[in-house]
């Protein structure tokens, strides 16, 4: 079947069997590799990504559902010129170990802001949920405050923009 | 079929001398034919023993907590990593039941899926009442999101999470969960008569 | 003197045979017979020499055009930052602005290969004097060659930022290589003195750090091939299983296979695309045979001490006589679980098998190794096998054998195109390599005045180091005991007069080795716990009655140093403030030591760990910053293991088999504050990835006792208090 894909504000038609997961389609046939494979059960977050802006696990949501919907990947977030404050703040704050798991949590990050753009520690510790094996929690959380402020800093800084 | 009031207290009394008796010896509401000879007290009995067979299965009990945690499994243990009700009973700010859950099973990840997942109302908490307790809050507009009986007619028989519970799909491991014990064919005419009949919870 | 070597013309070789660096003596009663000797100081000391190859040239360096260097690691990345401390270490030998610099994975085609592999918390330490000497060496190349070249006299050129300069020329380093075929090598330089250094003992930024941040395809699981298919493999989910043949009708009708390939020991499949793969996959049917239906309880009854056969590690006077008669005898027993490694990118590969050679993409601890079971299956020359290591998904000493590599090659073998094949979550959960379960038994009696008189450990632990073809298969026979099983098993209070730890060893039927920090993590539980049993016994405070039993050596006093520091930082109180209680634990491993304080709270029975202290001694941080990312991770996932992690055995089935069920600690349960002091007790670096992990259970445990006078002596921590209330 052809699906209209759109990804990372891209369109891409893509022949492709619509319940396959569209985390192997993000993956395999565009070649975004930034999405990663952990589980496969929508258990750990590692294949988290944004449809229409909302976090979703792509490893269990078959392409299908993504159609006609914008797609963001953590290689659509930001460029290395003009990272998102959410890759900005995750570089500040040196977060990364072994880096498999963090483009999941950055993009949970990314959703987490567009609701609650000032999260407390408790709102991070309910919608914060993916796993992390080399267990970067403690900079992760220092880096979500640091991305709110950054985020906010952009808003304001739009706002009087905009005023002049 | 026509009823009195008083035809009604009778079958009442009725069911409460034989409440003990059925209690202890609930019939396999599964296997159990409906018997069109029998006393319409009876009929009455087993269609109401059918419906809350199926809302106390694990398949929709694991959906109507009493304590804000979804359940999984047939072992209705707590939603792993700590989901709860959250925002307008579909989970957290920005990780909610649609982070995983789709309007459909997914088969390759085994996480279930219907339109409008989410869990029943804070009002509608089952976990841990009996039988009766569960039918009057299910009857109560106070905690049944003010419904009336054709609303919950319509409810119980046609939106799509319930009858979900028919199509539940596999688990992680790849195994077909398990079925509520009533077809759905059954709970349906179930629901239709027992309403029909006038919604009668036993007890009283 | 020098001499000319002929290298190549844009690359330049350094030769290798840069000599091994000291071994500290590990004075124990085990090491007396010299061979266990040179065998436990691969393993056990911070001195894991560099085993390169050192006798054909060898690619460690390459200058670009664009003036950059790029060091070929012999060491992989799989979080631990070994690639920003060589790169800061490489750097300041080289003279070189640290952006100049590109760390890379060494291919094993290109010779730089490290026969052991990347593990053991060895990497920054084996590497401290070859690397620095390689880079200065190759500094001193250049400067002869930029003399040369610029028909200037060698001693009044500058070096600086990639730059050589005289008084009135500059080059770069990229223009001095340029055209060169032969350079003249020097010997070894003299490496500058510390306080020269510009990049070591400075907290740069994780060389990797924008790669990880923007998802760049670095990881095993992202690398590709042209023209590539996906292979799936069918494991058995039981314990013992072995493969004896398939029946593979229905799956080679499924859509998308391009081939079944049915082997001796495995069946896999290879279709177009990974689902499929798995979709075929799942139509196979297989015989099995030898599979063991066990329990949980099982196991258990086996890892007991007084089981399998006991090995003295340590002795010192003569505990056992003394602890033989039962008066005052105080008496515990411990248990820690079977733990899973749970990393988060799956075991796999990528394979390509050609007429008479083999690549292979793959996130290995063991490069060497994989090249050489390769090589042996495929039957090709080792040389003709190129491992081209990638950033790993996390290792904790899951990768450090990866066989699965053998399972891709021969699928790609089988298709002559090349293949990607991956363990599923579930295949990871059942057939990983296991930290084995433990029992320990302490005994000790105390003086009147507090001092322990005597104190023994046993400890009965599946195997660790036994079995890992990391191992020489003489170790067994000659140790005797499994020397990662018994990591953190000594007793480190070197004033009690007599003391003396023995190991048990027990096979267990499924595979169980290395798991970041080895025995460390259970063995401390058990003998720190019950220090602290000691200690209020004694009715002394727990800091002061470690003190009192530390012995003045060397290694005594940095122990004594990280346990002050730890107690001050931490404001350490032996009482419960505003419903928390602090917990307090110390541990050496491969010579850091490294004390914690965990501020605990137990409400409704749920353990609350929320501030933890740690203060630890490495020896020098060449990278203080990621000396403190290792002790907060570690420290986490010390936490997560010791308060909830346990892996079960239900009718011959490791369960459970994803993450959620297998508990771990999630954002929630990390410390709000993690306060690290490093300690500086050596002027070169030790060991840092592992150290941490030691003491955290302990100190929980210890916290959990003051807040509720329940004794928790089975890990995990949480579970054993559940069971108590």
């Amino acid at each position: 079947m052809e699906i209209s894909l759109k990804v990372n504000g891209e369109l891409y038609p893509i022949e492709v069997d619509p319940e396959t997961p569209l985390l192997w389609v993000i993956r395999d046939v565009l070649d975004l590799k930034g999405t990663k494979f952990g589980c496969g059960k929508a258990a750990c977050g590692a294949c988290t990504l944004l449809v229409d802006g909302n976090s979703v696990r792509s490893c269990s949501f078959a392409v299908k559902f993504a159609e006609g919907k914008e797609v963001t990947t953590i290689e659509g977030l930001g460029t290395k010129e003009n990272p998102h404050p959410v890759q900005q703040a995750w570089i500040e704050e040196v977060v990364p170990q072994c880096g498999y798991c963090q483009p999941g949590f950055m993009m949970a990050t990314v959703a987490l802001l567009k609701n609650i753009p000032n999260p407390t520690d408790d709102d991070i510790d309910r919608n914060i949920i993916n796993v992390c094996r080399c267990a970067t929690y403690y900079r992760m959380r220092k880096a979500i405050h640091r991305a709110s402020e950054l985020s906010q800093q952009e808003t304001d800084k739009r706002v009087e923009n905009n005023k002049v | 079929m026509l009823r009195t009031i008083t035809g009604l207290a009778v079958i009442i009394g009725i069911l409460l001398l034989v409440l003990s008796v059925t209690a202890k010896n609930r019939p396999n509401t599964f296997e159990h034919s409906l018997d069109v000879q029998k006393e319409s007290y009876s009929v009455e009995h087993e269609d109401f023993d059918r419906i809350i067979d199926v809302l106390t299965h694990q398949r929709c009990l694991n959906c109507h907590p009493s304590d804000n945690v979804p359940k999984q499994g047939d072992n209705a243990h707590p939603h792993y990593f700590g989901m709860k009700r959250g925002n307008n009973d579909k989970g957290f700010e920005a990780t909610s039941c649609t982070t995983c859950h789709q309007s459909e099973n997914n088969a390759y990840s085994g996480v279930p899926g219907a339109p409008h997942w989410s869990l029943a109302p804070a009002s509608m908490g089952w976990e841990g009442l009996s039988r009766i307790e569960i039918a009057k809050k299910l009857l109560d507009k106070t905690s049944n999101g003010d419904r009336t009986h054709e609303e919950l007619i319509t409810h119980l028989t046609e939106d799509e999470l319930v009858l979900w519970a028919w199509d539940p799909g596999v688990d992680a491991n790849g195994k077909e969960r398990t079925l509520p014990p009533v077809s759905k064919e059954r709970f349906k005419e179930a629901v239709i008569r027992w309403f029909g009949n006038g919604a009668i919870i036993p007890s009283e | 003197m020098t001499g000319k070597k002929k290298v190549s013309r844009r690359k330049f070789l350094i030769r290798g045979g840069i000599g091994t660096i000291g071994v500290l003596a590990v004075g124990t009663y085990l090491f007396r017979n010299p061979i266990r000797r040179k065998i436990v100081k691969v393993i056990n000391t911070v001195e894991t020499p560099y085993q390169g190859n050192t006798d054909n040239p060898i690619i460690w360096f390459e200058i670009t055009k664009d003036n950059k260097v790029v060091l070929h690691s012999p060491k992989v990345e799989m979080g631990q930052g070994t690639f920003t401390s060589l790169a800061q270490m490489a750097a300041d030998e080289l003279e070189i602005d640290i952006n100049q610099i590109n760390v890379v994975h060494a291919e094993s085609s290109s010779g730089n290969m490290d026969s052991f592999a990347t593990g053991g918390s060895t990497s920054v330490s084996a590497l401290w004097v070859p690397l620095r000497e390689l880079a200065a060496t190759m500094r001193e190349m250049i400067r002869i060659e930029a003399a040369s070249k610029m028909q200037e006299d060698v001693v009044t050129l500058k070096l600086s930022n990639g730059i050589v300069s005289s008084a009135n020329k500059s080059m770069t380093y990229a223009e001095v290589a340029t055209g060169v075929s032969e350079w003249d090598i020097p010997d070894t330089p003299e490496l500058k003195p510390l306080s020269e250094y510009k990049y070591i003992g400075k907290p740069i930024a994780r060389v990797d750090l924008v790669d990880k941040v923007f998802g760049a395809p670095i990881f095993g699981m992202d690398a590709t091939m042209p023209d590539m298919l996906y292979g799936a493999v069918v494991r058995s989910s039981k314990i013992g299983a072995k493969f004896i043949g398939a029946d593979v009708s229905k799956a080679e009708k499924m859509p998308g296979v391009v081939k079944i390939v049915v082997e001796e020991d495995f069946v896999g499949v290879v279709a177009h695309s990974m689902i499929q793969a798995e979709n075929a996959k799942s139509q196979i049917e297989v015989q099995w045979e030898g599979q063991k239906e066990l329990n949980t309880d099982d196991i258990k009854e086996m890892i007991t001490v007084g089981k399998g056969t006991p090995y003295v590690i340590q002795k010192v006077g003569n505990a056992e006589e003394i602890l033989e008669d039962g008066e005052n005898l105080i008496v515990s027993e411990y248990w820690s679980p079977i733990g899973a490694h749970a990393q988060m990118e799956p075991c796999g590969a990528v394979a390509h098998v050609e007429k008479d050679k083999a690549t292979i993409m793959i996130s290995t601890q063991v490069v060497a190794i994989t090249r050489n079971e390769i090589a042996e299956r495929l039957n090709l020359e080792r040389d003709k096998v190129n491992i081209i290591p990638t950033f790993l998904g996390g290792g904790f000493g899951r990768r450090l054998h990866t066989p699965n590599a053998i399972q891709a090659a021969v699928l790609s073998k089988a298709v002559e195109r090349p293949v990607k094949c991956f363990f599923t979550r579930k295949e990871e959960f059942q057939n990983d390599t296991f930290r084995p379960p433990t029992h320990h038994i302490l005994k000790a009696k105390l003086s009147r005045e507090g001092k322990i008189e005597a104190m023994e450990h046993n400890v009965s632990s599946g195997d660790v180091a036994f079995g890992s073809p990391m191992m020489p298969r003489i170790a067994e026979p000659i140790l005797g005991a499994d020397l990662g099983a018994w990591r953190g098993g000594l007793i480190q209070y070197g004033a009690i007069p007599n003391f003396s730890a023995i190991s048990w060893r027990v096979k267990l039927p499924f595979a169980t080795s290395w798991w970041r920090s080895l025995g460390l993590l259970a063995n401390t539980f058990a003998i720190e716990s019950f220090m602290d049993e000691l200690a209020i016994k004694a009715g002394i405070d727990p800091v002061e009655f470690r003190l009192t039993q530390i012995q003045d050596d060397e290694k005594g006093r940095r122990l004594k140093e990280v346990i002050k520091a730890v107690a001050d930082k931490a404001g350490y109180k032996d009482r419960i403030i505003d419903g928390r209680a602090m917990g307090f634990a110390v541990s050496t491993d491969v010579n850091t030591p490294c004390a914690e304080i965990a501020e605990v709270s137990v409400l409704n029975n749920v353990i609350k760990v929320h501030n933890v202290t740690c203060a630890m001694d490495p020896g020098l941080a060449v990278n203080p910053d990621q000396v403190k990312a290792q002790c907060e991770g570690a420290i986490i996932m010390g936490l997560s293991a010791s308060v909830f992690e346990k892996m079960e055995v239900e009718n011959g089935e490791l369960t459970p088999t994803i993450y959620g069920p297998y508990k771990m600690a999630l954002m929630k349960h990390a410390p709000k504050e993690i306060d690290v002091v490093l300690l500086q007790g050596t002027d070169y670096p030790g060991a840092v990835g592992e150290p941490p992990l030691g003491p955290i259970g302990a100190a929980i445990a210890n916290a959990v006792f003051r807040l509720t006078g329940k004794r928790l002596r089975e890990m995990p921590l949480q579970a054993n208090l559940d069971k108590q209330s």
